[in-house]
């Protein structure tokens, strides 16, 4: 489960792209949701949100390239949403 | 500075790499860049940008007695680029020439070294450089157009003395540099090289590419942003400065999109970031050398001044260096 300022970004960069939110396993990248510079904004945003930061070995675009990654990523992470 | 006369617009590259040449711009800021001709070499650059930067000092090439330079585009596998600059500078003794192997971030490296040497009392008239004609080495197919897009040649060179010049100089006041290993493969050119194999390059490894620049660029943004913002905090922390009091900041010119995030994570506002990308494109270790030559020709650094120098590169290497006009 992604926290709500999550799911609204990337609901917002769905909108944007002009196309539907991705399933859990499709890429954020492939379906336009994230380029390199709006993953800068995402990341900044994900470590805001849950208070934490994102460390440097994980700090990668494979980290954050479909929600199931990212809920691993929380999950692994320890927050609770 | 040193740049090639010519002048590569997105009009004549974009239909080489398949895509569009405002493609280009949106994605980097670049609109031109200055590529070398066939018979030009980084070393010939890079020897054109320390006699202007030696004309610009009042000082001859006889007075230098230390050469430290950086390229990721060299003349030769084997010697580096620092003796063929040493053998070009008409009047130039057998002093050491140094070669770094920083990429983007020759000009930090090359700074906190001459700053060593100066107080260790080794030297006293040190040159440093950086220079590409890394237009040669690019994969200029459409596979590649997201890297090939970016690159421009060209060279800058500072002087770095225990007196100041007359006219104009600039006070290092410090510099803060470090490294991430772990992401060596993620900015790297592979080959030649001992890591591949029983040879540096076999015959397959060569039709794969492995001698051409490979870049994982959301990683590298990611990471330089991050790590920028951090260094820049850090040494403006511990020169007890606040952002505010810095007058100018000179970035590596890496693409626009990533000046313009780093600019937004510090909320600085643009005209505090020097570029000239759209220009000359990204001349990797030597856009911090360009860069800080033309704000100075273009008067944008004032007595008494800060000016923050930042630059990452592969390795990763990145840092900071903070500077005072005087």
């Amino acid at each position: 489960m992604l926290p709500n300022a999550i799911i609204n970004y990337l609901q917002q960069a769905a909108k944007e792209a002009r196309t539907e939110m991705p399933d859990r396993n499709t890429s954020l990248f492939e379906a336009g949701l994230l380029d390199s510079f709006s993953l800068v904004e995402f990341v900044t945003l994900l470590e805001n949100e849950l208070g934490i930061r994102v460390s440097d070995a994980d700090l990668r675009p494979e980290t954050f390239a479909t929600i199931a990654k990212i809920e691993g990523y929380i999950a692994q992470a320890g927050v609770v949403v | 500075m040193a740049l090639p006369e010519r002048i590569v617009t997105n009009a004549e590259l974009a239909p080489i790499l398949g895509v569009t040449p405002d493609w280009i711009e949106a994605n980097s800021g670049i609109r031109t860049r200055r590529w070398v001709c066939a018979n030009q070499s980084a070393s010939d650059l890079a020897a054109a940008a320390v006699d202007d930067a030696l004309l610009q000092s009042d000082c001859t090439a006889a007075q230098i007695d230390y050469l430290i330079g950086g390229t990721l585009s060299p003349d030769y596998q084997i010697p580096g680029i620092a003796p063929l600059v040493q053998r070009k500078l008409n009047g130039c003794r057998q002093i050491p020439a140094l070669d770094l192997r920083v990429g983007c971030a020759t000009i930090l490296y090359s700074l906190q070294i001459a700053r060593a040497l100066i107080a260790s009392q080794a030297a006293q008239n040190i040159v440093c450089f950086g220079a590409e004609a890394q237009s040669k080495g690019l994969d200029l197919h459409p596979r590649s157009a997201a890297l090939s897009m970016l690159f421009g040649d060209g060279a800058g060179a500072l002087l770095v003395s225990q007196q100041p010049a007359n006219n104009f100089s600039l006070r290092v006041q410090d510099v803060l540099l470090a490294t991430d290993g772990n992401f060596a493969e993620d900015l790297c050119l592979h080959a030649p090289g001992t890591a591949n194999g029983a040879r540096w390059m076999d015959a397959e490894q060569r039709l794969d590419g492995w001698h051409l620049p490979v870049m994982n660029g959301r990683t590298v943004i990611l990471q330089a942003v991050r790590k920028l913002t951090e260094v820049t905090l850090e040494i403006l922390a511990r020169n007890h400065l606040s952002l505010e009091q810095i007058d100018l900041i000179v970035p590596h010119q890496a693409n626009r999109n990533l000046l313009d995030a780093l600019g937004k994570k510090l909320s600085l506002p643009e005209n505090r970031i020097f570029t000239n990308l759209d220009r000359y494109g990204n001349t990797s270790g030597a856009s911090a050398f360009i860069a800080l030559c033309e704000a100075q020709r273009q008067q944008r650094i004032e007595l008494n001044s800060h000016i923050l120098l930042l630059a990452f590169g592969a390795g990763f290497t990145w840092g900071a260096a903070l500077l005072t006009a005087r």
